[in-house]
C-alpha cells in the first residue's frame, strides 16, 4: 500500500469517480470527477489537530459504526495517502455555514474550504475495473434482529472488534454492556445462497473460512479462558489450499459445528445477549442462549458498480457481478476494459490478488509496443565520496505528531543526542517523514557537511527507503542512514511510563549513533537480465502463460513432458459456465504452436538448472538429446491428475468409474448413457481423509454439472449424489440449484458412515443412510461415478533442481499464500495451475496470466538492481562450511581453489540469492563471513553503546 | 398455455420476484394459479402483456418457446466475448498508460504490477484513502497473518 502511494509511476486520485468514457481499445478518453478534500494534501502533515478540534461526530464507517469519527477525518491510522479529509456531508461549516475550527488550529494552513470539484480528462490505453464488494447489510431482516438487538453484529463488525486498531483496541467485548462474551454463535450464509429474502443465489466463497478464522482468533484473544463457540451452517466450504487443515484444527479446538439454520434471534434477558431457537439434525427444537451472535454476511457487488458498468459500457450478470467468460476470466464484454477481484465474482484475497495480476497482464498485452513511453525514472546527483572523512552525524528526532512526543520527551532526547560523539547537528521535527522535512534534511546535509544521518522515528520497514532516497538526493550514499525506532518499539508500547520511555529513547539513539559512525557507503549490485522465459508444463495454464509472455514480446520456451500439448483439458467438455472447451483448446494449441516467439518442446524434461533470478541456464532433454537454454524467469505449470481410487469396487467392477472416465463416455457415447435408468455419484473419494487431508475443490462442481447433463439427456433417469459438504462455491451455486430443480437427489454421508457398495448381476447396490429421514437407504444403480481426488503430478526432481518447495500434499508452494500467490520462494520462479492446487479452468487461467504479469516485472528491465545488504566472505574463511547448513536461501557454496599450489577451500556467496539475513555471520566462529551494513564492528559498537547506560 | 414459475420468470426478465407476483395479483398479467406457486398464462395474453412493457422479442420468444436457451447461464454464453480476442480492433495509436478503478487489494496489486513493468498508472479511488475492505480485516486465513 505504502509502495503504491509512493510509486513514481502511479498517480493516486482519491475521492474521485469516473463519469465519462469513450474511445477504443488502446486509446481511451476517461473523464474523472475529483471531489474536494478541503485539506491541501501537499500541506497536510497528518498531525491530527483538525480531527481533534472538530466538534462534529459521525459514525465511523471504517469501524462499521461501532465507534465515532469526526467530520475532519482520516480513514484509518495507516491510510494511504496519510492525509486528512473533510466530510462535506458532516462538516458543520459546509452544511450550515459556521465553524471553521479546524482552519484556526491547523499548524500548516492546509485547510481550504474554497476547494472546488474538478473535472479532468485522462488518456489511457486500457482500463482495469476493481471496485470490489460491499458486505451484505442484514438491516431489515427482523428475524435476526440486526440493528434492534445490540448483541447481534455482522462479521465485519466482529472483525473490527478483534482488531488491535479497532474500537476496543482488540479487546473482544459485546456492544450491549462491554463485557467479554463467553458464548458466541456464528450464523453462516446471511445474504448468500438465499433467494427468499434477498436475490443472492450465489455462495460468497469466503464466509466459512473467515468464520473459522474469527473463532480461532477469538480463542487466542481469550487467553486460556474458555469461550464456547458455535457455528450454524448449511455446508462447510473450505476448498482452498491448507483450508481443510484449518477447518480440522478448529474442530480439534472444540468449536461446535451445527448443521442447522436458526430461524429467529430474540434478545436475551435484561437486553444483554441473545436467545436462539433452532432445529437439530435429528429434528428436535432447541432453545439456547448466547452472549453474542455474529452474522456471517455475504459479499454483494460494490455499491455503484451498476453505474460503473453503464459508464464503461460493460455487461453485468444477473447478480450484478461483471460478466466474463470462464475461458478469459478478466476480459469484460468490452475490448480494452478488464475486470478483476470481487467485482468479477465473490472471492478471497489470494484469488483477488492473482486475478489482479492477471488483469494487469491482459491490460499490458495490448500496449507492449508503447511500454516505457510514459513512465519516469528518478535521477540523483553524483555521490559525494565520504571515505576517510571523520563522521559528522546529523540526528533528526521525530515527534510523529503526538505519536512519539505524547510519551517520550523528544526535546530532552534531542538535547541528549547533541552531546554524543561525532554528532554535528540535532533537530527535532513534528513529522520527519513529511515532504518539506525531506527537503530540509537535504539542505542541512549540504549546509553542515553531514556524512551520516540518524533518524529517531518509526520503523525502517516502512520508512527507510524514503530516507535513503532523501540522502541520495542530497548527494550521499543511501546506506549512510540509520534509524532508531522510538515509536513502534518505544512510545507505542510504554505509554504508561513516559520517564522510562524517554530514557530508553536515549539508549536507542546512542546505539544508532554508534552504529552510524561506522557505516560505509554500499552500492547496489546490478545483474544483466536475460529477457527470455521458460514455461514448464504444456497444459492450459502453461500454454496461456507462454502465450502471454510471447505476446508481450519475450521469447519463450514451452516444455511438455508428454508428446502433445493440452493436458487434462482434453478430457473436459465444458466450463462451469457452459462454454465448450474442445474448440477453444484446439485454437489455443494452434496459436501456441504458430507463435513466432514460442518454441515448443514436447517429450522434453528439464535436466539441470543453475543461476538465479534474471539469469538461469538449463539443459533440456528432448528425445534423448540435450539442449541448453537461457532464461531470466521460469513459470512452473506442472499440473495435477485424477488419482486412482482404491475403494467402492473401483477396478473390480466395470460399472464403477471415475469422473474423467464418465466425462469421456458422455463425450463419445451419449446415446448409450441416456439409456441408463439410474446413476450415483460418490464425492470425496480419496480427498478430505487422512491420506489426503485437503479438498480437491473441483469435483463438486464437476459432479453437479455431469448430473445436470444426465438429467438433460434422460429426465427420467434417477441421479443420486452422495456427498459430505457440497462445495459449489461462488456463482457455481446456481448449478447446484439447477440440479436440484431437475430432480437430482443429494444424500449426505459422513466419514463414520461411508456408503457401502456391492455388486450383483443386475447392477450395483449402495447402502447408505439419509440424515434427513434418519433412515437407512439402499440404492440400486446401473453406474457409479467416483469423484476421485486430484493429486499433483510428481515434481520432486524439479523441486530439487530449483531448490523451491512443496507442501505435505505435494503441491508447489507460493512465496506468501495471500499477498504473493503466484511467486515462489525462489526469486524468478512463478507457479500456476493445478500444480499449485486443484482448481477449475478459469482460476488456472487467471493464475497463468498472473504469472505473466509477475514475470514481466522481472524481464521488463535489461538490468536488475539488488539490495546491497548481502553477505560477504573474508580472508578468514577456512571453508569449514558451517554456514552452508544454516543458510535458508541456499546462497552459499563451498568452492575449492588452488592458492599457492595448495588446494584451498572457501565459501562463495551468490548475491542474487542472498537476502542478507545474517544467519551465516552469526554461525561463523571466526569472522569469515559478514553482512554489509551489519558488520561485526557495527554490532559491537551498538552493544557497547547499549551497555554504557547513563554514559 | 405457458407454465410460469415466479422465480424463473423473474430471472428471465431481470426483475424481482415480487414484481411478478404483483403483476399477477393486480391483474396486469392474467394468470391462473396451479400447484406449487406455478401459474398458467395464455400465450396471447403474455404477448399482449410483453408489448405493454416493451419486453424485447428475443426474451419473449425464449419464455414462450422454452426449447431455446432459457437459463441465464446459457444466455450468457451467447453474449460472451471470444476467449482469444484476435479480432478485436485496436487503436493504431495506443497509449502507454492504464487506468485502474478501485483502490482495494486487487486495484493496488494491478497498479503495482503495471507500474513495475513500464506503464504509467492512474489509480482512481472513490474514498479518501486506498486499502479497501482488506484494511478493515484483522487477520487473514489460513495463516493468521495480519491483514495490514
Amino acid at each position: 500500500m505504502v509502495e503504491c502511494g509512493r510509486h513514481l509511476n502511479i498517480q493516486l486520485h482519491t475521492l474521485s469517480e469516473v463519469i465519462g468514457f469513450n474511445g477504443e481499445a488502446g486509446n481511451f478518453n476517461v473523464t474523472v470527477k475529483k471531489h474536494p478534500r478541503y485539506i491541501r494534501p501537499e500541506k497536510c502533515i497528518a498531525c491530527g489537530a483538525c480531527a481533534e478540534k472538530c466538534p462534529k461526530k459521525v459514525p465511523d464507517e471504517y469501524n462499521m459504526g461501532l465507534s465515532k469519527r469526526k467530520a475532519a477525518y482520516i480513514k484509518y491510522a495507516q491510510s494511504v495517502p496519510l492525509k486528512y479529509a473533510i466530510d462535506p456531508e458532516a462538516c458543520i461549516y459546509l452544511t450550515r455555514g459556521k465553524c471553521r475550527a479546524c482552519e484556526k488550529f491547523c499548524p500548516t494552513g492546509a485547510i481550504d474550504f474554497e476547494e472546488k470539484e474538478e473535472i479532468v480528462q485522462m488518456a489511457v490505453g486500457s482500463v482495469i475495473l476493481a471496485p470490489g464488494y460491499t458486505p451484505f447489510d442484514p438491516t431489515g431482516w427482523d428475524f435476526y434482529g440486526y440493528g434492534r438487538i445490540s448483541d447481534v453484529v455482522t462479521s465485519i463488525q466482529y472483525e473490527r472488534l478483534l482488531s488491535a486498531g479497532g474500537p476496543y483496541m482488540g479487546h473482544v467485548v459485546r456492544p450491549s454492556d462491554e463485557k467479554e462474551p463467553r458464548k458466541v454463535a456464528w450464523i453462516q450464509c446471511v445474504g448468500s445462497r438465499n433467494t427468499n429474502r434477498c436475490s443472492n443465489g450465489y455462495c460468497s466463497s469466503v464466509c466459512c473460512m473467515y468464520a473459522i478464522k474469527q473463532m480461532l482468533i477469538t480463542a487466542e484473544h481469550a487467553k486460556g479462558q474458555p469461550v464456547e463457540q458455535t457455528v450454524f451452517y448449511m455446508d462447510m466450504r473450505s476448498p482452498g489450499k491448507e483450508f481443510e487443515r484449518y477447518y480440522e484444527s478448529a474442530k480439534a479446538r472444540g468449536i461446535r459445528f451445527l448443521r442447522s439454520r436458526p430461524h429467529t434471534i430474540e434478545p436475551g434477558e435484561g437486553g444483554n445477549g441473545v436467545r436462539m431457537r433452532y432445529v437439530t439434525e435429528a429434528g428436535e427444537l432447541k432453545e439456547e442462549e448466547f452472549d453474542l451472535a455474529v452474522l456471517s454476511v455475504g459479499l454483494e457487488p460494490a455499491k455503484g458498480s451498476r453505474q460503473l458498468a453503464e459508464t464503461f459500457g460493460i455487461q453485468l450478470d444477473n447478480f450484478g457481478f461483471a460478466q466474463s467468460s470462464n475461458l478469459s476470466p478478466v476480459h469484460s464484454t468490452r475490448p480494452g476494459v478488464f475486470v478483476t477481484g470481487a467485482f468479477q465474482a465473490p472471492k478471497a484475497i489470494p484469488r483477488s490478488v492473482t486475478q489482479a495480476s492477471a488483469a494487469a497482464a491482459a491490460a499490458a498485452e495490448a500496449l507492449h509496443v508503447v511500454r516505457g513511453t510514459l513512465t519516469r525514472e528518478k535521477s540523483y546527483p553524483a555521490e559525494r565520496d565520504v571515505s576517510g572523512q571523520a563522521p559528522r552525524i546529523g540526528v533528526f528526532v521525530c515527534s510523529c505528531g503526538i505519536n512519539i512526543a505524547g510519551v517520550v520527551d523528544v526535546k530532552s532526547v534531542a538535547e541528549y543526542a547533541r552531546a554524543l560523539p561525532n554528532v554535528a547537528l540535532v533537530e527535532n521535527n513534528l513529522f520527519t517523514c513529511s515532504a518539506d522535512t525531506q527537503d530540509m534534511i537535504a539542505a542541512r546535509v549540504r549546509e553542515h557537511n553531514l556524512n551520516r544521518i540518524v533518524i529517531a522515528a518509526c520503523t525502517p520497514r516502512t520508512h527507510e527507503p524514503l530516507f535513503q532516497d532523501t540522502l541520495k538526493e542530497a548527494g550521499l550514499n543511501g546506506y549512510l542512514v540509520e534509524m532508531a525506532n522510538i515509536r513502534n518499539q518505544n512510545s507505542w508500547v510504554h505509554q504508561r511510563e513516559p520517564e522510562k520511555a524517554t530514557a530508553k529513547a536515549k539508549d536507542q539513539v546512542r546505539m544508532a549513533v554508534a552504529k552510524a559512525a561506522l557505516a560505509d557507503p554500499l552500492h547496489k549490485l546490478t545483474i544483466q537480465v536475460v529477457q527470455k522465459a521458460l514455461v514448464i508444463g504444456g497444459g492450459i495454464s502453461g500454454m496461456t502463460a507462454a502465450l502471454g509472455m510471447a505476446e508481450q514480446g519475450y521469447p519463450t520456451v514451452l516444455l511438455e513432458k508428454a508428446d502433445r500439448l493440452g493436458g487434462n483439458a482434453w478430457n473436459l467438455t465444458s466450463t462451469a459456465k457452459g462454454e465448450a472447451v474442445r474448440p477453444w483448446l484446439e485454437g489455443l494449441i494452434e496459436k501456441v504452436n504458430q507463435h513466432e516467439h514460442i518454441k515448443v518442446l514436447t517429450s522434453a524434461t528439464l535436466k539441470t538448472a543453475v543461476g538465479s533470478v534474471g539469469s538461469f541456464v538449463s539443459e533440456v532433454e528432448v528425445d534423448g538429446q540435450l539442449q541448453s537454454i537461457t532464461y531470466g524467469a521460469a513459470i512452473l505449470a506442472t499440473g495435477a491428475r485424477e488419482s486412482r481410487p482404491d475403494e467402492y469396487l473401483y477396478g473390480q467392477d466395470p460399472r464403477v468409474m471415475t469422473q474423467l472416465q464418465m466425462a469421456t463416455r458422455l463425450m463419445e457415447r451419449p446415446a448409450e448413457i441416456a439409456k441408463l435408468g439410474s446413476v450415483a455419484f460418490i464425492q470425496c473419494v480419496g480427498s478430505r481423509n487422512e491420506q489426503r487431508p485437503y479438498c480437491s475443490r473441483i469435483c463438486c462442481t464437476h459432479t453437479v454439472k455431469s448430473a445436470i447433463r444426465l438429467k438433460e439427456l434422460n429426465p427420467r433417469m434417477n441421479v443420486y449424489v452422495l456427498f459430505r459438504d457440497l462445495r459449489t462455491y461462488g456463482k457455481r451455486e446456481e448449478l447446484y440449484k439447477k440440479a436440484r430443480d431437475l430432480g437430482v437427489l443429494f444424500i449426505r454421508y459422513t466419514l463414520d458412515s461411508k456408503p457401502r457398495v456391492t455388486s450383483n448381476g443386475r447392477g450395483l447396490t449402495i447402502a447408505c443412510s439419509d440424515p434427513i429421514l434418519q433412515m437407512p437407504l439402499e440404492l440400486s444403480v446401473d453406474h457409479l461415478v467416483l469423484a476421485a481426488a486430484v493429486e499433483p503430478n510428481p515434481n520432486h526432481d524439479l523441486v530439487a533442481l530449483y531448490k523451491c518447495g512443496f507442501n505435505a500434499d505435494g503441491f508447489l508452494t507460493e512465496a506468501h499464500p495471500k499477498l504473493r500467490p503466484v511467486d515462489m520462494s525462489v526469486d524468478g520462479l512463478f507457479l500456476c495451475g493445478m500444480g499449485n492446487y486443484p482448481q477449475p479452468i478459469e482460476e488456472s487461467l487467471a493464475q497463468a496470466q498472473a504469472t505473466v504479469s509477475r514475470a514481466c516485472v522481472v524481464l521488463a528491465r535489461k538490468e536488475m538492481q539488488l539490495d546491497a545488504i548481502k553477505s560477504a566472505v573474508t580472508e578468514k574463511c577456512d571453508g569449514c562450511a558451517l554456514c552452508l547448513d544454516v543458510c535458508p536461501y541456499r546462497a552459499l557454496k563451498l568452492m575449492e581453489e588452488n592458492g599457492n599450489g595448495r588446494p584451498r577451500r572457501m565459501i562463495a556467496s551468490d548475491p542474487a540469492l542472498c537476502k542478507g539475513c545474517g544467519l551465516c555471520a552469526a554461525t561463523c566462529p571466526k569472522g569469515g563471513i559478514y553482512v554489509h551494513g551489519f558488520t561485526l564492528e557495527q554490532l559491537k559498537a551498538q552493544v557497547v553503546a547499549a551497555l554504557a547506560a547513563n554514559g | 398455455m405457458i407454465d410460469v414459475r415466479i422465480g424463473q420468470l423473474a430471472q428471465q426478465l431481470g426483475v424481482h420476484r415480487n414484481t411478478i407476483t404483483n403483476w399477477i395479483k393486480s391483474g396486469k398479467l392474467k394468470a391462473t394459479a396451479t400447484v406449487g406457486k406455478r401459474y398458467l398464462v395464455e400465450e396471447s395474453e403474455f404477448r399482449r402483456f410483453s408489448q405493454t412493457l416493451r419486453i424485447p422479442e428475443r426474451m419473449v420468444a425464449a419464455i414462450v418457446a422454452p426449447d431455446l436457451p432459457a437459463h441465464p447461464i446459457d444466455n450468457a454464453i451467447l453474449t460472451q466475448p471470444k476467449s482469444i480476442q484476435s479480432e478485436v480492433r485496436m487503436s493504431d495509436k495506443p497509449i502507454g498508460s492504464v487506468m485502474v478503478v478501485g483502490g482495494g487489494i486487487a486495484g493496488i496489486q494491478a497498479s503495482l504490477d503495471l507500474a513495475n513493468s513500464g506503464y504509467a498508472v492512474h489509480l482512481v479511488e472513490r474514498s479518501a484513502g486506498i486499502g479497501g475492505v482488506m484494511a478493515q480485516l484483522d487477520k487473514t486465513y489460513p495463516t493468521n497473518d495480519c491483514a495490514m
